[in-house]
Parts: C-alpha cells; sequence; structure tokens
C-alpha cells in the first residue's frame, strides 16, 4: 500500500519501464523514512530528466548530452524576473526614503511581473504537448513563485 | 566513437557489479554491498541504471518474473576500464603522496 504511494510519485512512463523492478526491491525491505525519502528524491529526478526513457531523442546518448525543461530559457527566464522584481520591492522599501522613488521602483516591479505573463503562457504552449509531466512541474514553480512576489509588488503602499 | 561520459560513483559500482555477469536490481544491491559497504536505495540505484542504459552502457535482457537481469555493453565495459585506469592513477599517485610525508 505505502509502497504503492510512494511508486505513484514517478512519472508514469518510468513507472511503466521499472515499476516492477522498483516494487520488488522496496518489498526486499522494511521501509524506512530514508527509504521513503530515496524513492522521493528518485522521482523527483524521473521528473526533471524524462529524457532518460527516451535515449532516441537523443542519439549521442550521453549522461552529460542529457537536460532537463527545466534549464530550458523559457523556464528560467520568469523565475528570474520574479527573482528580480522581489530584489526591486524589497530594495525600495530598504533604500528610497523619496516617495517618487519608491512609486518609480515598485511601477517597474509590476512592469516586470505583468511582463511575465505571456512568458510563462509561451512556456506552456510550447512545452505542455512535448515533456507532459515536466512541462507541467515547471509551469505549477512558475506560478507559484509569481504568486509570492506579486503579492507585495500589487499590494505593496507606498 | 562514443562520446566520453563522467560516471557517477553509483555508475562506477553498477559496471563493477555487472562486469562478472548478468544481475537484476536486487542482485546488483547485494553484490554492491558485498564489494563497497554501500547499500544504494532502490531510488538511487534505478536513476543509475536508467542513466547507464540511456547511455548505451548497459541493456535489459528478458525479464525473470518482476527482475529484469541487465548486462554490460562493449561501450559500458570500455567506460569501466577507462574509470578504473584514472582511479589507478589517482591511487598510484595517492599513495606515493602520502608515503612521502
Amino acid at each position: 500500500m505505502r509502497t504503492g504511494i510512494l511508486l505513484s510519485l514517478y512519472p508514469a512512463t518510468w513507472r511503466r519501464r521499472y515499476g516492477e523492478e522498483l516494487e520488488d526491491l522496496l518489498e526486499t525491505r522494511p521501509l524506512t523514512l530514508l527509504l521513503a525519502l530515496d524513492i522521493a528524491r528518485g522521482a523527483f529526478d524521473a521528473h526533471l530528466h524524462p529524457e532518460l526513457l527516451q535515449p532516441a531523442l537523443f542519439p549521442t546518448g550521453g549522461i552529460h548530452m542529457s537536460f532537463s525543461t527545466l534549464k530550458r530559457p523559457s523556464a528560467l527566464i520568469p523565475l528570474a524576473i520574479s527573482l528580480a522584481s522581489l530584489s526591486l520591492v524589497l530594495g525600495e522599501v530598504a533604500f528610497f526614503r523619496e516617495a517618487d522613488q519608491q512609486n518609480r521602483a515598485l511601477r517597474l516591479s509590476q512592469l516586470l511581473m505583468a511582463g511575465q505573463i505571456p512568458l510563462i503562457a509561451f512556456f506552456a504552449v510550447r512545452w505542455l504537448p512535448r515533456t507532459r509531466e515536466q512541462a507541467l512541474l515547471v509551469v505549477v514553480l512558475q506560478v507559484v513563485v509569481w504568486l509570492m512576489v506579486a503579492v507585495p509588488v500589487y499590494f505593496v503602499k507606498v | 566513437m562514443a562520446p566520453k561520459v563522467k560516471l557517477s560513483s553509483e555508475a562506477l559500482l553498477i559496471l563493477t557489479s555487472l562486469a562478472d555477469g548478468t544481475k537484476h536490481g536486487y542482485a546488483i544491491q547485494q553484490d554492491i554491498v558485498r564489494l563497497s559497504g554501500r547499500r544504494l536505495g532502490p531510488g538511487s540505484l534505478y536513476g543509475a541504471i536508467a542513466r547507464l542504459e540511456a547511455a548505451g552502457y548497459i541493456v535489459a535482457t528478458e525479464a525473470e518474473g518482476p527482475r529484469r537481469p541487465y548486462r554490460l555493453t562493449a561501450s559500458g565495459s570500455r567506460a569501466l576500464a577507462d574509470a578504473v585506469e584514472i582511479l589507478r592513477k589517482v591511487t598510484t599517485t595517492a599513495t606515493r603522496r602520502l608515503a612521502t610525508r
């Protein structure tokens, strides 16, 4: 039962290929916290590297030739912009004493946050149909980080 | 010529285990415990197996029930030999330098 829950953390393609073997191995020892953490880490790695199960897409086949969707510029740029916007908001509170300076920094942060929406949409449209589970993980991460930064950026009162 | 791939310690242990014959996941895990004292968790073991398969260093053979044996390929054998050669140089140098301290 608990083994099934742990295995469900893996992508479906991974479970189809290695699920039975992994389950067999899990049944050889009592389930401990360390074992569960090892499985969770393995599942996270499997989500980040779906290309490992499609070596034909990567003809050179090398371990270093593999890459994850998370490393694509369209995945990283929105995350970087969110962090830049957060730095601007924190910076304006910490360093700017003048109201017009704070306003300028705040408007810039709001523009940066709004500019990310088409970038996140572009990433979702381009990558969700290709690497569904991995791209979904990235989109969820982008949206969560966007929301975390958007709240202080849009609701800060100058 | 196959691309050179840097092997993780888990990958090196798996290739070493398979160097003396075909083994399934559980047998690889037990062999690694015997040869290194280290027990690879199932997540780590199959993460490394997937990478070695993708690199063409090992191949799965016909399943025996839920257990699927893996076999070292020729390129896996070359990769292991290269890694062992590097380790040999490191070991020799370390031994020599420790002796002169």
